[in-house]
């Protein structure tokens, strides 16, 4: 019985952090169909941020988060503007220009702050744990896990219930009579891929107690939630919390029953097999296209 | 012969002087920097490879990498065993320090030469095939593909890893011998076995470009413009779509052959992400239409890294993000994509100039005799 909630509860406070990782992923590729490979090294810069606010002013994580956010916001709004306004009409490209953004990213990063792995402590108020049905649950994990659904359900706000995401989705459907209303497709969605990148900088911030923060750290964070977006479906904040839950249970159970190298590979292999024969995904998003 | 069939040509042929003459000549046909050279080479191959799938057919392999370390492992699977043959057993060391009591049974057929060289191409042909029809059949195209290809290149990658009692893992396969080829004992830092790669890839070009150049590959390329147009036409999209993938992947097999040569020791960092990714990019920037100027770009970055590394240490990195994102942005189309503009507009040019002459010409003999100017 413990072990059983134990897994469970393991299960899903590695959705919760696919989850946070991939929200950001998901606003960006559901929305303009930017392939964003340069989010992992969003993720990154925000564990950066947060290991240096916290290493040179003393910062809590939790106290570091708007700043984290507004920093990596910018330099993905900066990004946005600069390189994949260009490339809205080639999709496919984006991968490539992103991979390259991500390789200056991460070089800067390591000329800046070395390449040896850096620390966070998590706050000290969420030091501990509870137990809950005989299961040792960390309160750090279980507010990561109820601040990612804090994501999900602001995202939601934002995308369904203000000007702001009216105008988005407007956008989305039809760019043309959108600008005719006096909409500027280009603002929008500019700010829509600064938003994706701060919640990615949220999500490292968040993440630094339970990862070594490196360089590298964003390549294999993006591929999961690479994985977790097109599993969920294209735009469908559901679908993508829905996949990160099933892949995090998969990823414990797994892991637990065999071990972590085969229980990954399985996934893979299981998400392969997903694609093939569901490629518009578990939620697919049907106003859309 | 049609006029793009000519350009391959002489494309072909420049490119085979350059590999062939300017290269060797380059380190005065002798010396270290030919087994660099040969590293080039090999990593343009795979490269080229990649240009067969994606620039013909529309196929982004993000799982380039998968095929390429296959053959780098068959290659050296053989080479471990020749090295191992006087260890008990003639086991691998790796398989004695973690206890394996007899050579497994997929070990045992490479200690063929012929079968390894077989191996090294249709392992990777087959993987393909089967790939290839389980996605096509359904269909899936654009980043669906990257997704699947990626994803099954990093399986394998992880199963290689954690199956070290027979793979090596994380080391990979190293101590290599030299590999004996029909009585020839090749030398990495040779002449002739620089010649050995350049043959290979001129080869494996020809044969991409053979097919590039066939009907099959006007019906790739109708396929990468609108494939649900070529389906009305009644063409099997799947069969042609894997046809493209499954040579791509032979290539690359060859190339992790000779990649495996040259280093000397197989890892699973061959079939890694930056290693696919950075196909992509070397493809990318010798332009993703040409195989051969994709493997030009493959030859060229690798060279360049060769070079700036040793100045800039770690800043290269940086640079090649730099180049790799102005290229992406401002010449879609690669290196090659520039060369090709500057054509079409020269032969513009030309047609314009000869038509005006011959208008002229026409002018001239519509007016009577009298009037010409140059009658004396």
């Amino acid at each position: 019985m413990e072990a059983w909630v134990n897994e469970i509860f393991i299960g899903i406070s590695l959705a919760s952090i696919l989850l946070m990782v991939a929200i950001g992923l998901a606003i960006i590729y559901g929305t303009m169909g930017v392939i964003n490979l340069a989010h992992g090294q969003f993720v990154m810069l925000g564990a950066y941020g947060a290991w240096l606010l916290q290493t040179q002013y003393g910062v809590s994580i939790v106290v570091s988060l708007p700043v984290v956010f507004l920093v990596v916001g910018l330099v993905g709004f900066v990004v946005e503007r600069t390189i994949i306004q260009r490339l809205y009409h080639r999709p496919l490209d984006t991968i490539l220009a992103t991979w390259g953004i991500g390789i200056v990213l991460e070089q800067l990063v390591r000329n800046v702050f070395g390449s040896s792995s850096r620390y966070v402590a998590r706050p000290e108020f969420l030091e501990g744990g509870y137990i809950i049905l005989g299961a040792h649950a960390s309160s750090y994990r279980l507010f990561i896990i109820f601040f990612s659904l804090g994501m999900l359900a602001a995202t939601w706000y934002l995308l369904f219930r203000t000007e702001f995401g009216t105008k988005l989705r407007s956008v989305i459907q039809n760019t043309e009579i959108s600008e005719c209303y006096g909409i500027s497709a280009k603002r929008v969605y500019a700010l829509t891929f600064a938003y994706g990148a701060g919640l990615a900088g949220i999500a490292g911030a968040l993440i630094t107690p339970l990862v070594s923060v490196t360089p590298t750290m964003g390549t294999s964070l993006v591929v999961d939630a690479f994985l977790v977006v097109i599993v969920g479906g294209v735009g469908s904040l559901v679908g993508t919390a829905a996949s990160a839950l099933m892949i995090g249970e998969a990823t414990a159970w797994l892991s637990y029953v065999l071990n972590d190298t085969t229980g990954r590979i399985l996934i893979l292999l299981g998400v392969i097999v997903l694609i093939r024969f569901r490629p518009q995904g578990l939620f697919p998003d049907t106003v859309r296209r | 012969m049609n006029t793009g069939f000519k350009i391959d040509c002489i494309g072909y042929g420049l490119f085979a002087a350059f590999v062939l003459l300017v290269m060797p000549w380059m380190v005065d046909f002798s010396g270290y920097e030919l087994n660099s050279y040969a590293r080039y080479l090999a990593l343009g191959m795979v490269a080229a490879a990649l240009a067969l799938s994606w620039g013909t057919a529309g196929i982004l392999n993000l799982g380039q990498a998968l095929t390429f370390g296959v053959g780098a492992y068959i290659m050296a699977m053989h080479l471990k065993l020749r090295a191992s043959e006087s260890l008990p057993g003639g086991m691998p060391d790796f398989m004695g320090w973690t206890n394996v009591e007899a050579l497994p049974w997929f070990w045992q057929p490479f200690h063929s030469l012929l079968f390894t060289l077989g191996a090294g191409v249709l392992i990777p042909v087959g993987i393909a095939c089967l790939l290839g029809v389980f996605m096509f059949r359904g269909r899936i195209t654009g980043v669906f593909v990257a997704i699947i290809t990626l994803s099954l290149m990093l399986a394998v990658q992880l199963w290689i890893i954690s199956e070290q009692r027979f793979t090596g893992g994380e080391n990979g396969i190293t101590g290599l011998a030299p590999l004996n080829l029909f009585g020839w004992s090749v030398d990495t830092y040779e002449l002739s076995f620089y010649y050995l790669v350049a043959g290979c890839l001129l080869a494996g070009l020809a044969v991409g470009l053979g097919l590039v150049r066939s009907k099959a590959g006007l019906v790739l390329r109708a396929i990468k413009a609108d494939p649900e147009r070529v389906r009305f036409f009644g063409y099997d999209v799947a069969r042609y779509e894997t046809l493209a993938f499954a040579t791509s992947a032979g290539i690359a097999g060859v190339a992790g052959m000779l990649y495996a040569l040259v280093l000397e020791f197989a890892s699973p960092t061959y079939m890694g992400l930056s290693i696919s990714l950075a196909i992509v990019i070397w493809a990318a920037v010798g332009g993703r239409e040409s195989m051969v100027a994709a493997a030009l770009g493959g030859i060229g970055v690798n060279m360049a890294e060769g070079r700036l590394s040793d100045l800039f240490f770690d800043q290269w990195t940086l640079m090649l993000g730099v180049i790799f994102i102005a290229v992406v942005l401002f010449l879609p189309r690669g290196i090659y994509g520039l060369v090709a503009t500057a054509r079409d507009y020269l032969e513009a040019r030309y047609t314009e100039r000869v038509a005006m002459a011959l208008n002229r010409e026409q002018d001239d003999a519509a007016r009577p005799v009298a009037d010409r100017g140059e009658v004396k």
